[in-house]
C-alpha cells in the first residue's frame, strides 16, 4: 500500500513537471512578445535579453500605425472573421444536422467526399481559387476571402459527430408537437449543441484570423489587408521592424482572447442532461 | 380535425425496412380496429413490431402498404403534426434546454394560434392535474424520473389530441412508482376518454391496463381481445405462453388412445378426445395456478425451489427433464428435493397442435365448470 502511494506521488510529480514545462514552452514566447513590444528596437536585440517591459510601447505603436495603418487591418480582420464564423457556423451545423439525422441517397459517399477535401492543403488551392475569383471579378474583396471555406469540412465533421448524440426521440417529439424540420433544427438541435457551437466558433474564427497566404494573393490594396498580410509588410528586404511586429502581434491576439472569454461560459457540460431517462 | 370522434382503423398494414443489402419486414398484414375512447395495449416480445405499428400510427414511419384512418379521415400520408395525435416516449424526450412550462407549452405554441396567456393557462391547468405545478420553472435535469414522466404526459395531454400514443412510458420507473403510475394513467385515460394505443413488452401491464390487448409476434398480430379472453382462450401456443405470470407449463405428450403420455412418466386419461382426433402427438399446457398438490397420484414432480410470496407459494419442479411451475396455497410448503403429487382438472387443460401451435382446446371451452371449481376451492 505505501509502495503504491509512493509510486503515485512520483508519478504525480513527473506529470506536473511535464505540464509545467509545457506551459512554459507555450507562455515564454508570448511573454517575450509582449515585453519586446515595449522595447525600442535598439534594446530589442541586446544580450542578455531584457526580461521586463520597457516604456516604448506607444512609440512603437505610433510607428506601426504610421507605416501600415494597423487599425484598418484590425477592422478588416474582425469583419472577415466575424462574418465568416457566423456564416460557417450556420452552414456547418445545418450540414452536420442533415448528415447526422436524415437519410438520403449517397449520404455516406457525399460525406466522405467532403471529408476527403481535408487532404488538400491551402497552398494547393490558392492558385485555382485565385483564378476562379479573378474570373468572377471578386479579387480584392472580402467575399473572396469568406466564401471558399464557409462550408468548412472540419466544421461539418465536428457538427455531424455531435449532432449524432442528439436522441432521435427528441426530434420526433418536436415533430409530433408540430415543429417543421427547420424549427426542429433551430429550436431543438441548435440549443442543445451550444457547447459544440462555441468550440467550433473558436476553431473557425482562429482559422480565418490566421489565414495568410490566400488573402495575400487575393487582397491587392493596403486598405483591404488583414492583420497577417499587413504584418508581412513589416518584413522588408532591407530591414525587419521587430518592435512594430511585436506590437502588432501582441494586439492581434487580443480578439482571440476576448472571444474565448466570451464563449467559455458556453462550455457547460451536460447540456443534454435530463432530456432522456436512461 | 375534430376531436372525440376518432376510432382508428388499420387495414393491411405492412412495414418493410429496406437497407442496402436486405429488407426486413417489421409488420405484416395488420388489421385492427380500435374503438373511440378505447385503451388498446399492443404487447409482445422485443422486435415483434409493436413499436413500429405505433410509430406508423404516429406518422413517424412511412407505411409500406396498407392504410390507417382516424374516424373517416385517411391519415396514412399525413405528417405527424397533422394527425392530431400526441405521443409519450419511453425515455420521455423532454427538451433539455426548456423549462417544464416551455416543454409542455411547446406544441401549443407551434401548432395553435392561442395567445401566450391562453397557452400559459392551459399549461398551468394540466400541470395542476398532474401535480407538477411547482415544477413549472425547472429544467428537466432537475426532475426525478417520475416527475419527468409526468411532464411528458402533460406535454401530450395539453394538446387535447384525439389519439394518445404511448411507447412503453412506464418501463423506466421503479416497480412501486410504475404500479402507481399505471393506475393513474388508467384513471386519466378514463377521465379524458381519448382513444389510446399503448405499447409494452410487459404482459402484466398489458393485462392490467388494456380494455383490449393485442398480442403481436414476429410482425404478425396473433390475437386481439379483452385481457380475460386472451388469458383463457389463446389462439395459439405463443399467446398462451406469453400471457400469464408465471408462464403456462408446456410440454409435448404422445397420445395413446385416450391417454396423454408426457415427460417424467406424466400420464393423463382424457375424458373427451375430440380435440386430439387423428393426431398422435400434442403440446400440453397447464397454468401454474391449475395444479393442486395431492398425495397418491400417478403424476409426480421433484421440487427444486420454493418461493414463498406471502399470499401464495411458487413451486418450481422438474417433471423428468422438464421444468414446471405450480402456484399453490401458502400452507403447502414442501421441502426442496421432495417429490409431490400433482393433479389438475381436464377443464383447465390447454392442448395445442405440435406443428402449427394452434389451439385445439382451451380453458374457455368449460368456463362454467371451471368457475364452480374455483368457488369450491
Amino acid at each position: 500500500m505505501r509502495e503504491e502511494q509512493r509510486q503515485n506521488a512520483v508519478w504525480m510529480f513527473l506529470t506536473y513537471t511535464f505540464v509545467l514545462v509545457m506551459v512554459l514552452v507555450m507562455l515564454v514566447p508570448l511573454y517575450w512578445m509582449v515585453v519586446a513590444a515595449t522595447l525600442p528596437q535598439s534594446e530589442f536585440l541586446q544580450f542578455p535579453p531584457r526580461l521586463f517591459p520597457g516604456t516604448a510601447f506607444f512609440e512603437n505603436f505610433g510607428a506601426l500605425q504610421g507605416r501600415i495603418n494597423f487599425l484598418q487591418s484590425v477592422g478588416n480582420s474582425v469583419i472577415i472573421a466575424v462574418v465568416y464564423t457566423v456564416l460557417s457556423l450556420l452552414l456547418c451545423s445545418m450540414a452536420g444536422f442533415a448528415f447526422a439525422k436524415y437519410e438520403f441517397k449517397y449520404k455516406e459517399k457525399i460525406f466522405y467526399t467532403i471529408l476527403a477535401t481535408l487532404v488538400l492543403p491551402i497552398q494547393l488551392l490558392v492558385i485555382p481559387l485565385f483564378l476562379l475569383m479573378a474570373q468572377m471579378g471578386w479579387t480584392n474583396t472580402f467575399l473572396a476571402i469568406i466564401l471558399p471555406w464557409a462550408a468548412n469540412p472540419i466544421g461539418i465533421f465536428l457538427m455531424r459527430q455531435n449532432m449524432k448524440s442528439i436522441p432521435d426521440a427528441l426530434l420526433e417529439s418536436a415533430r409530433m408537437d408540430g415543429a417543421s424540420e427547420f424549427q426542429i433544427f433551430y429550436r431543438i438541435a441548435l440549443p442543445t449543441m451550444r457547447s459544440s457551437l462555441a468550440a467550433l466558433a473558436i476553431i473557425l474564427f482562429l482559422f480565418q484570423w490566421d489565414l495568410f497566404l490566400y488573402p495575400l494573393v487575393i487582397l491587392e490594396t493596403p486598405d483591404m489587408y488583414t492583420i497577417p498580410v499587413a504584418l508581412a509588410q513589416l518584413t522588408g528586404a532591407q530591414r525587419i521592424y521587430y518592435d512594430q511586429i511585436m506590437v502588432a502581434a501582441s494586439l492581434a491576439i487580443l480578439p482571440m482572447i476576448l472571444l474565448f472569454l466570451v464563449l467559455q461560459k458556453q462550455f457547460v457540460s451536460g447540456i443534454l442532461a435530463g432530456s432522456l431517462k436512461e | 380535425m375534430e376531436s372525440n370522434m376518432e376510432g382508428i382503423t388499420i387495414t393491411d398494414l405492412k412495414k418493410v425496412y429496406e437497407s442496402d443489402k436486405q429488407a426486413v419486414v417489421a409488420v405484416e398484414d395488420l388489421n385492427i380496429t380500435i374503438d373511440d375512447g378505447e385503451f388498446l395495449v399492443l404487447v409482445g416480445p422485443s422486435g415483434c413490431g409493436k413499436s413500429t405499428t405505433l410509430r406508423c400510427i404516429a406518422g413517424l414511419e412511412d407505411v409500406s402498404e396498407g392504410s390507417i384512418t382516424f374516424g373517416e379521415t385517411d391519415v396514412t400520408d399525413l405528417r405527424p403534426s397533422n394527425r392530431d395525435v400526441a405521443m409519450v416516449f419511453q425515455n420521455y424526450a423532454l427538451y433539455p434546454h426548456m423549462t417544464v412550462k416551455q416543454n409542455i407549452g411547446f406544441g401549443l405554441k407551434l401548432s395553435t394560434k392561442l395567445s401566450s396567456d391562453e397557452i400559459d393557462a392551459k399549461v398551468e391547468s394540466v400541470a395542476e392535474m398532474l401535480g407538477i405545478s411547482e415544477l413549472l420553472g425547472d429544467k428537466p435535469k432537475a426532475l426525478s424520473g417520475g416527475q419527468q414522466q409526468r411532464v411528458a404526459l402533460g406535454r401530450a395531454i395539453v394538446r387535447e389530441p384525439s389519439v394518445f400514443l404511448m411507447d412503453e412510458p412506464l418501463s423506466n420507473l421503479d416497480a412501486k412508482l410504475r404500479s402507481e403510475m399505471r393506475t393513474e394513467l388508467q384513471e386519466l385515460q378514463q377521465d379524458l376518454a381519448v382513444t389510446t394505443v399503448y405499447v409494452t413488452h410487459d404482459q402484466t401491464e398489458a393485462m392490467a391496463m388494456g380494455d383490449r390487448v393485442a398480442v403481436m409476434n414476429g410482425g404478425i398480430l396473433q390475437q386481439v381481445g379483452p385481457p380475460e379472453d386472451i388469458y383463457r382462450d389463446p389462439v395459439n401456443e405463443f399467446v398462451a405462453d406469453f400471457i400469464g405470470s408465471p408462464s403456462i407449463n408446456l410440454f409435448t405428450a404422445d397420445i395413446e388412445g385416450s391417454t396423454l403420455r408426457g415427460p417424467g412418466g406424466f400420464s393423463y386419461e382424457l375424458d373427451d378426445t375430440t380435440p386430439v382426433k387423428n393426431i398422435d402427438r400434442v403440446r400440453v399446457g397447464i397454468r401454474p395456478e391449475d395444479f393442486t398438490v395431492v398425495e397418491d397420484t400417478k403424476n409426480s414432480a421433484t421440487v427444486t425451489v420454493v418461493e414463498p410470496m406471502g399470499n401464495e407459494n411458487f413451486l418450481y419442479m422438474t417433471l423428468g427433464s422438464h421444468e414446471i411451475t405450480a402456484r399453490v396455497d401458502p400452507a403447502i410448503r414442501p421441502q426442496e428435493g421432495e417429490t409431490v403429487g400433482l393433479s389438475f382438472e381436464e377443464t383447465a387443460l390447454y392442448l395445442f397442435d405440435p406443428h402449427s401451435g394452434e389451439s385445439l382446446k382451451t380453458k374457455s371451452d368449460s368456463v362454467d365448470v371451471e368457475l364452480s371449481t374455483t368457488v369450491n376451492d
